[in-house]
């Protein structure tokens, strides 16, 4: 069954045509990249997708919920309960731990527990640094602690954009091997990215070209198929 | 490039430079209301002091103060112990003229009332008398305007009502006398009979006195054109170790003190001059009222300062707090604009640039803000308006200035100290 | 969590709090200073007015020529203790200086001080018994300076002759009536005229306003019937004028300082909370709700308000205090009410601009303000 389903949606921003006439379904427990160059409207499907902005036409549906037709309070409790957010930039809160920016999550979702946000830290190596600020962590550990406070919730939706995108090498694979780890884990998991690395890891590859699916590469099965 | 730059900043953060030059603003016409109600505030409570009456007294030279006391003066009754109604105007003619709030001449006499054996006090004065000054100007003076604490149940009388009387209370009482009713008096040069138009109360000495025009009093006492004293209302300074010198003995200061003195509104001076335009007589500062005022006037002008002072550091506080903060927001900015390689000199010139253009504006508006703020509490506290001082304009030009550099310096110093990558980096 | 997110933010950002605590504790203090000083006002300057002199007045009543201590004493005691400047109470006889006739005043030159701070003594004040003051006038007819003997004759109560010596040793300027008048002390009067108790007039100096005068005046007609009060209207009167113009301009001033302070404490709070834009954001990209971000701000600027009032309460009671030392010599009192007031002002000020720029900011998509950096 597809958790995510996108039909004829388009966005359109005054005369530009950002997402024109997108159909795409996700199943669950996909690991899906978006790939496309800069303009593509990579990031307007991550918002759509993520719940943060409305299409202008077309139906989206999150696990059975039609979210292009929810009001924007409804949206955000959508956002809380089934999805997981995962930045290019971090945006941690700067003056709180890193333990501490897990929670926030929780906090707003039900109720915080340390001793579990402490154990998401711990699945992202990072239990050593759980006091720090993020202003003490490098770039690497501040995008596992922004993917520990993702996987909190137990999201359907693990939402990432570019989340290697200010990485070095050896931080990207280790923020790769946790992706590896979720998606065996049955996790459903959508990357935007612009690395051609990162998106191989995903089992299939939707390329973004003006705003509509230029093409689909399936990676297991080796097909392709015009969007 | 400096200049697009900051016309970038300026226009479209529209918002946020808005605000700071709002906030300047405040401070500003805070500043500018009450550095001027401050400066002012001297002189309307200068004004505001003179309900309490005179405070000089000009009596004859030589006059014996027993008088009233034991009645002697009626067979003595030489012309040098009274004062010359003719040059009462000149009273408006010395150095400090324009001080001289109000006047008016006393001359006091005894009578029988109603054909009663006991001596009673009748005392002549002007009410509200039309003078036209040698100068060409002309005034209106007298006893209404000085007087106005008194409380009359009935009316004032008019100079022209020369068969009317006002009558102490006490007096009044004594003799069951109402407004209304008709009195007889008889003086040593003829008898007269006055309607009673008002009854005062004052709770002084004055209750058992009955007051009528100066030309009825001088008709019953023979005593045409002369007055026994006048009681003087003027805006004064408050009195100083110069002053207090000055009017022990005028002639003890040296040239260049006296002339400090004699042309500052001390209530010693203003007498002094008076003195020297009335022909053989003494000014005596009244000391209840001078003193007093002197002591008035000086806490209220210090509680003033304190609190311009107090709302002047308000203000400085707010706005360079305000600057502050929305320089330190700009971290960003700044840390990209170090990233592709500015000096900390040119940034540090585009963000005072901005800011105090900011603040050139705000002060403008402010200025205009704080005459507005000053005159709503003029009109309403005093009835009239506050004084407008150039000086101000300087004070808070240097004010905005200092403050909104000094609001800009601490986080033009945390911006220069950031680091780019860090910044850049999100931290 | 809540509370742990509120102080971190409060204690990890410290420049930034700072800089918005500042700006409520300036307000804060100006708010609790002024309205401290307001309150004063009457008060302070009912004291620094009662230099006019006497504003009451007591006489005997009716057909009576003179008062007695006992009805002074009963009158005096319906002025509360605290607003009593001094009650000089004065007998009037009329004496000879080398035949010459004068008039003399018993009275308790020590109340005199208080009740006419406004003479000008040249010399000393009595203090010993023996010692008299007298008046300009009276010196300058008699050629006296101080230091001079004299002696003072006059019939007694019995009709009988006394002659008694005095040291002079000030010479009273007034501009008024009193430099006609000899000063010396009740008992000495009383020893010279061989009679006690008796009194012409009592003049009061009592701090308060015209309707409290007024209130006395009745009740002292009321209970003491040997005793008319009467006000001294020239004094009363005008003290209630300018006294009133004077707390008018303190008001004026105290509202228009305030809401200057209370914009710029609000502007300074915008400024400081529409930094956060993007921490809005976030909190709602990870599925805050409006209210709960709302409140999140919202406690933080309660705590910043609280803390800031205190603060404020406190500065503003020292200035309060410095302003009363300096310009009326006289500490002031402290207003319990002030502490609740000031805070609770401080919070809902600050509540407020906090309020208004994360209303504005929570309504933005959280995508758009994560972008826009």
């Amino acid at each position: 069954m597809n958790l995510l389903e996108l039909k004829e949606v388009s966005k359109i921003y005054g005369t530009l045509k950002a997402l024109n006439n997108i159909d795409l379904s996700v199943p669950k427990g996909e690991w899906l990249a978006i790939m496309g160059p800069s303009g593509s409207g990579k990031t307007t499907m991550m918002n759509i997708v993520g719940c943060m902005d409305k299409p202008s036409n077309g139906s989206v549906i999150l696990d059975g919920v039609d979210i292009s037709k929810e009001n924007p309070r409804s949206l955000t409790a959508i956002r809380r309960d089934k999805i997981g957010l995962i930045f290019q930039q971090f945006h941690l809160i700067n003056y709180l731990t890193a333990l501490e920016n897990v929670m926030v999550a929780q906090y707003y979702h039900s109720l915080p527990d340390e001793k579990e946000a402490m154990q998401a830290l711990e699945r992202v190596g990072l239990a050593g640094r759980a006091k720090h600020l993020p202003s003490q962590l490098s770039g690497g550990e501040q995008q596992r602690v922004c993917i520990a406070r993702a996987l909190i919730n137990y999201p359907m939706l693990i939402l990432a954009d570019e989340p290697t995108g200010n990485l070095d090498e050896a931080n990207e694979n280790i923020v790769l091997d946790i992706f590896r780890q979720l998606h065996r884990e049955g996790s459903t998991i959508v990357v935007v990215t612009h690395d051609p690395e990162v998106a191989e890891e995903a089992e299939r590859i939707v390329v973004l070209e003006h705003g509509k699916i230029a093409r689909i590469e399936d990676n297991h099965r080796g097909e392709q198929e015009e969007g | 490039m400096f200049f697009r730059m900051m016309n970038g900043a300026l226009l479209r953060q529209k918002g946020k430079m808005l605000m700071i030059a709002f906030t300047i603003a405040l401070g500003a016409s805070l500043a500018t209301a009450m550095l001027n109600v401050m400066l002012d505030v001297g002189d309307k409570i200068n004004q505001e002091l003179k309900t309490y009456g005179a405070n000089i007294n000009v009596v004859p030279k030589e006059a014996s103060l027993l008088d009233d006391l034991y009645g002697v003066d009626e067979r003595s009754g030489v012309s040098n112990k009274y004062l010359q109604e003719s040059e009462l105007g000149r009273i408006k003619t010395i150095f400090w003229a324009f001080n001289i709030v109000d006047f008016a001449p006393f001359l006091d006499t005894k009578v029988t009332l109603n054909g009663a054996v006991e001596n009673v006090e009748l005392a002549g004065t002007w009410f509200s008398h039309h003078l036209d000054l040698p100068t060409g100007e002309s005034l209106d003076t007298g006893m209404i305007n000085m007087k106005n604490w008194w409380d009359v149940s009935g009316d004032w009388i008019t100079d022209a009502e020369e068969d009317s009387a006002m009558v102490g209370s006490l007096l009044a009482g004594r003799h069951q006398i109402a407004p209304g009713d008709v009195i007889s008096v008889a003086g040593k040069n003829g008898q007269k009979t006055l309607t009673v138009k008002g009854v005062f109360n004052t709770g002084s000495d004055e209750d058992e006195l009955i007051y009528v025009p100066l030309k009825v009093a001088q008709d019953l006492a023979d005593r045409a054109g002369l007055v026994s004293r006048v009681e003087v209302s003027a805006l004064t300074t408050p009195d100083n170790e110069l002053s207090r010198r000055a009017a022990q003995n005028p002639k003890s200061l040296s040239i260049k003190e006296w002339e400090t003195w004699y042309c500052t509104a001390y209530v010693s001076a203003i007498s002094y001059q008076i003195q020297e335009v009335i022909t053989d007589s003494v000014a005596k500062p009244i000391r209840q009222v001078a003193e007093s005022e002197g002591a008035i006037l000086e806490k209220t002008q210090l509680l003033m300062v304190l609190i311009t002072i107090l709302s002047l550091i308000g203000a400085a506080l707010g706005i360079s707090n305000l600057v502050t903060a929305s320089v330190m927001e700009r971290s960003r900015e700044i840390g990209l604009l170090k990233a592709v390689g500015a000096n900390d000199f040119p940034i540090s010139m585009l963000v005072l640039t901005e800011i105090l253009l900011m603040g050139l504006l705000g002060g403008v508006i402010g200025y205009f803000a704080g005459l507005g703020f000053a005159q709503i509490i003029g009109h309403s506290v005093f009835g009239s308006a506050i004084d407008i001082k150039p000086m101000v304009i300087p004070l808070v030009a240097v004010l905005v200035f200092l403050v909104t550099l000094a609001g800009s310096i601490p986080s033009i110093r945390f911006l220069l100290s950031l680091r780019p990558a860090e910044v850049l980096h999100g931290r | 969590m809540y509370l742990r997110m509120i102080t971190a933010s409060l204690v990890r950002r410290r420049s930034r709090m700072l800089v918005a605590l500042l700006a409520v504790a300036v307000g804060a203090t100006i708010l609790s200073g002024l309205v401290t000083i307001y309150h004063d006002i009457p008060h302070q300057m009912g004291q620094e007015f009662r230099s006019y002199g006497a504003n009451l007045i007591l006489v005997p009543s009716g057909e009576e020529t003179s008062l007695s201590g006992t009805d002074v004493k009963e009158a005096v005691s319906y002025f509360p203790s605290d607003s009593v400047v001094g009650v000089a109470p004065y007998r009037y006889q009329a004496v000879k200086i080398n035949e010459q006739p004068f008039m003399a005043a018993g009275t308790d030159l020590a109340e005199v001080r208080k009740t006419s701070p406004y003479w000008f003594v040249n010399g000393q004040w009595p203090e010993e018994p023996g010692s008299i003051l007298v008046g300009t006038a009276v010196a300058d007819l008699i050629r006296l300076v101080p230091g001079s003997q004299l002696t003072i004759t006059g019939n007694d109560a019995n009709g009988k002759v006394f002659s008694r010596d005095f040291t002079l040793s000030g010479i009273v300027q007034t501009g008024g009536k009193e430099e006609e008048f000899i000063f010396m002390s009740m008992a000495d009067l009383e020893d010279a005229m061989g009679d006690l108790d008796v009194i012409d007039v009592v003049e009061c100096s009592i701090s308060a306003s015209g309707t409290q005068l007024n209130s006395y005046v009745q009740q002292i007609e009321a209970s003491v019937p040997a005793v008319t009060p009467r006000l001294v209207k020239r004094v009363t009167e005008s003290e209630g004028t300018v006294l009133t113009k004077l707390q008018a301009l303190v008001y004026l001033v105290t509202v228009v300082v305030l809401l200057l302070t209370m914009i710029c404490v609000a502007t300074t709070m915008m400024a400081v909370v529409t930094e956060r834009r993007k921490e809005i954001g976030l909190k709602k990209a990870l599925g805050a709700s409006n209210e709960s971000v709302t409140k999140d701000f919202l406690g933080e600027g309660l705590i910043l308000g609280a803390f800031g009032g205190l603060l404020g309460v406190g500065l503003g009671f020292i200035f309060a205090q410095t302003v009363s030392l300096n310009v009326f010599t006289r500490p002031i009192s402290f207003r319990l009410s002030m502490i609740p007031v000031t805070i609770l002002i401080s919070i809902l000020i600050t509540g407020l601009a906090c309020l208004l720029p994360v209303r504005s900011a929570v309504d933005v998509d959280p995508a758009i303000v994560l972008r826009g950096e």
